[in-house]
């Protein structure tokens, strides 16, 4: 019994972070046809911000809401400048956001140094069944679980999200009905590496706060995205469910490397049997 | 007369949604077969079943006695058939003379090559423009472009997708020309096109899809009499 | 077969280009007479990369598909030389034997994992990142080797810190074996076979292959729809241009004698890209050059501390792809080849 809910946190903490690590790359992905490479450095970014907001004495989730704001506000300069100029040139907008990425991890190096000292981790520990689990980690899950929510609401209930799901499917024909495609285009990115920027403020309290730190996130964003496809909720959302067991699985049996490797391996196979992602897979068979 | 290629009760369905429902299509070796139907009749999910380019949920397709339903379209290609494309599919940023080298290299060695794309160039009125880029060339000469790549393949099955989009009157007249030359020469051609003068120069039979089901074939005087498909062309607001 | 040399697909050709090429190899001929043996030692350092960013200019300018992850079969190569030779050490040649089974397994290792995405009709964006993602993972793999249950045989991988002290290239010769130190005679080695591949790829780019790899690059359903094996064709493409990485990798690692998990880490992933792109990626011969030229001001610029080059880098990139897409180097040459000769551009 304490073994199975072991797993099930395992689960659930691996969901959670693929899900927070993925939906910033997956929202810009699937909105706008372009892979953010600078994901990472939006993540540091907002972790960055964070704790240096957080050691000013204010409330951490005060500084994690700043850290979102400064990545997504960077994110729609970012976009004015470089991306808009490569819409239609997936590959081309790739390269250039990893020369961003370069850009931004040493540019950080040089001006913040090697590293930033973190803040503790909030709240204790809870027992269960004879196993402690944190209390952050598990309002991690629930945040990844409510995030999700409140994105559906966002591009399904809200105007900005009509518009932007219009603009995606037809964009000559948004143009025509009055849409400024641009700005939708501009805060769809803003959106995405404000998301990014979240991720990176709420897992400040975990981790050590490096220039390089955006890499950690990485390889699970990019195998959530690979595998979820261009739609954020059939796609993302499911994928990090199936990868996040899988994670879990290897990662309590032989630790943290073996996870990823594992992670690896099921992407690589899942592309063979499913080429055009989970979303592709299931569009495909509701037609 | 045998059949070269037939469809059985080939079937596409995407969820509820019947794109083909059970299309029974012979085409006999030799023939010119023009395919005909109203907009959402299925013609190119069919045309693209019969290459390969998307599965059939049922039926089968069998070309030259040979049940062809799963393989890929490359491989339907290398048994003789030959495609081209409503929009012309070229490489653009290639020469005229590399895309007919390629569509050539398959069956010929690189000593006849060069002969052989010279007698191409002048057979497609293309000869100034063996080594521009095949992006400079007008609408109409990308289109002569890809029917002589579809020609180089040397086919035995010659597959026609509305050849003649945005042609003008003349050169939709010297295409249809063209593939009653082809065919005389022994090429089998199923074309789906919406220019009936076209299809009046060429078929010589003609097949009507409507609702995914071959709703009527014949000759073209016998289709053109046929009420009912003057019905399904002219008098659709009666459903309505 | 000469012939091949050249054609449509590679932008040098004529008599004003070949003299060109052999005054340029003559220069490199005699250039350890007139410099000290650091700077040809050092040389051969920027020769070692230049195979990697021809294989990837292969994959990517001229078959289209984008790969992130050339640096995971360097450094799978540069350890394949560690481990082999450090077993089996350096007699009767061994070493030579050694680089071509280095290569060769990273060749292997692309021809699994291209099966795998290839056959699997994996696009443009999605192959670049599963690359990457396999690079990374490779690099973390190996960073955690640091135990001393990490071995093969007497060698051990000592994680981080990546492995060294393996013997250089050896040429066995009956007055004693001839050690290739990095010095004029690794110097030639290495540029004769820098001079091979890049013919070689010439012709490969020239001929009936690359010109499917090309028809494929720029419309892949129509290449299918003439007859042609896309996935097979990408395959090749990905197992060539890998086994290159993985020459560099080997002759990279007898170099220096050593090799490190962060050679396949983000950063050294991201330097091929700015070499091929900024060189031009079209083109081999602008990929040539353009290696060259960005790895001296890249070693130049490391004077000022490494991450000030990697910021310079970045910025290039991103200049490329916005200012000159065709490359630094091959978008003049392609412009002032067009103005030449107007409407014969090939």
């Amino acid at each position: 019994m304490a073994s199975l809910l072991n797993l099930l946190y395992q689960c659930g903490d691996s969901f959670a972070f693929l899900v927070l690590s993925a939906l910033g790359l997956a929202v810009i992905f699937g909105m706008m046809g372009v892979i953010n490479l600078a994901h990472g450095e939006f993540i540091m970014c907002g972790a960055m911000v964070t704790v240096s907001v957080a050691r000013l004495g204010l409330p951490l989730p005060v500084a994690i809401a700043c850290g979102a704001l400064v990545a997504g506000v960077i994110g729609i300069v970012l976009e004015r400048l470089v991306i808009r100029h490569l819409y239609g040139r997936p590959l081309d907008s790739i390269v250039a956001t990893w020369g961003i990425s370069l850009i931004a991890t040493q540019g950080t190096l040089i001006l913040v140094g090697s590293s930033l000292p973190g803040v503790g981790t909030p709240f204790t520990s809870v027992s269960l069944g004879g196993n402690s689990y944190p209390v952050y980690r598990l309002l991690l899950i629930a945040v990844a679980v409510a995030l999700l929510g409140a994105l559906y609401l966002l591009f399904n209930v809200t105007r900005y999200g009509t518009v932007a799901r219009a603009t995606i499917a037809l964009p000559h024909m948004a143009e025509a009905l009055g849409v400024d495609t641009g700005r939708v285009y501009s805060l769809t990115f803003g959106l995405g590496a404000a998301l990014a920027g979240l991720t990176g403020g709420l897992y400040a309290p975990t981790m050590t706060i490096v220039p390089t730190m955006g890499g950690t996130f990485l390889m699970e964003a990019f195998a959530t995205v690979v595998i979820g496809g261009t739609d954020v909720f059939i796609g993302t959302a499911p994928a990090a469910a199936v990868l996040g067991v899988v994670k879990a699985l290897a990662t309590s049996w032989e630790g943290q490397l073996i996870g990823q490797v594992a992670l690896l391996v099921a992407v690589i196979a899942m592309v063979r049997v499913l080429p055009r992602g989970v979303s592709g897979w299931l569009l495909q068979e509701r037609g | 007369m045998s059949a070269l290629l037939q469809t059985e009760a080939l079937d596409k369905h995407y969820g509820g949604l019947h794109v083909t429902a059970g299309v029974s299509l012979a085409l006999e070796e030799g023939e010119i077969h023009c395919l005909i139907g109203p907009n959402g009749a299925g013609k190119s999910t069919l045309f693209k079943l019969i290459l390969g380019a998307v599965l059939p949920s049922g039926g089968r397709i069998l070309y030259a006695g040979e049940d062809i339903t799963n393989l890929k379209p490359f491989q339907r290609i290398r048994r003789g058939m030959s495609v081209k494309f409503q929009v012309p599919g070229i490489f653009q940023a290639l020469t005229v003379r590399q895309n007919l080298a390629i569509a050539l290299q398959h069956h010929l060695a690189r000593a006849h090559l060069d002969r052989e794309i010279d007698r191409l160039l002048e057979f497609l009125g293309l000869h100034a423009a063996g080594l521009q880029r095949a992006s400079e060339l007008s609408h109409g000469q990308k289109q002569w472009l890809e029917i002589g790549m579809a020609v180089a393949l040397k086919p035995r099955l010659l597959l026609l997708d509305e050849p003649t989009a945005g042609m003008s009157p003349d050169e939709t007249h010297a295409t249809g020309e063209l593939v009653r030359s082809l065919n005389r020469a022994g090429v089998t051609v199923l074309a789906v096109e919406h220019d009936m003068e076209f299809v009046r120069q060429v078929a010589q039979r003609v097949s009507v899809l409507h609702l995914g089901r071959i709703f009527a074939q014949g000759s073209m005087q016998e289709i053109v009499a046929d009420e009912r498909v003057a019905e399904i062309y002219f008098g659709e607001t009666r459903y309505d | 077969m000469w012939r091949l040399l050249e054609g449509p697909q590679t932008l040098g050709r004529g008599r004003w280009f070949w003299t060109g090429f052999v005054v340029c190899l003559g220069i490199a001929a005699g250039y350890p007479v007139f410099v000290d043996g650091y700077t040809v030692g050092n040389t051969v350092y920027f020769f070692d990369w230049v195979f990697m960013a021809l294989g990837l200019c292969l994959i990517w300018g001229y078959g289209g598909a984008l790969s992130f992850g050339q640096t995971a079969f360097f450094g799978l190569s540069g350890y394949g030389y560690g481990v082999l030779t450090t077993d089996f050490g350096a007699a009767h040649g061994f070493t030579l034997l050694a680089l071509l089974l280095s290569v060769g397994l990273a060749a292997a290792f692309a021809a699994l994992l291209g099966y795998f995405l290839f056959f699997g009709r994996i696009s443009g964006v999605f192959l670049g990142i599963v690359t990457l993602s396999v690079t990374l993972v490779c690099e973390r793999f190996m960073s955690q080797t640091a135990g001393p249950e990490w071995h093969v045989g007497a060698a051990r991988l000592n994680g981080y810190n990546g492995m060294n002290a393996m013997p250089p290239l050896t040429l066995p010769w009956s007055g004693g074996d001839i050690v290739l130190f990095p010095d004029i005679g690794l110097y030639y080695l290495v540029l004769a076979l820098l001079v091979l591949v890049y013919l070689a790829l010439r012709m490969l780019v020239n001929s009936r292959f690359g010109n499917v790899l090309v028809a494929i690059r720029e419309n892949p359903e129509r290449a299918e729809m003439l007859g042609y094996d896309v996935r097979l064709y990408q395959l090749a493409a990905f197992v060539i241009g890998s086994a290159l990485a993985g020459l560099s990798g080997a002759l990279y690692t007898s170099w220096g004698q050593y090799i490190t998990p962060s050679s396949m880490g983000l950063n050294a992933a991201a330097l091929p890209i700015v070499w091929v792109a900024v060189g031009g990626r079209h083109d081999l011969t602008a990929t040539l050059v353009g290696t060259l030229v960005v790895l001296a001001g890249f070693q130049a610029l490391t004077i000022y501390g490494s991450q000030y080059a990697l910021v310079v880098m970045g910025a290039l990139l991103v200049a490329t792809v916005l200012l000159a897409p065709r490359g630094l180097v091959a978008g003049p040459v392609e412009a002032l080849l067009r103005r030449r000769r107007p409407g014969s551009a090939r």
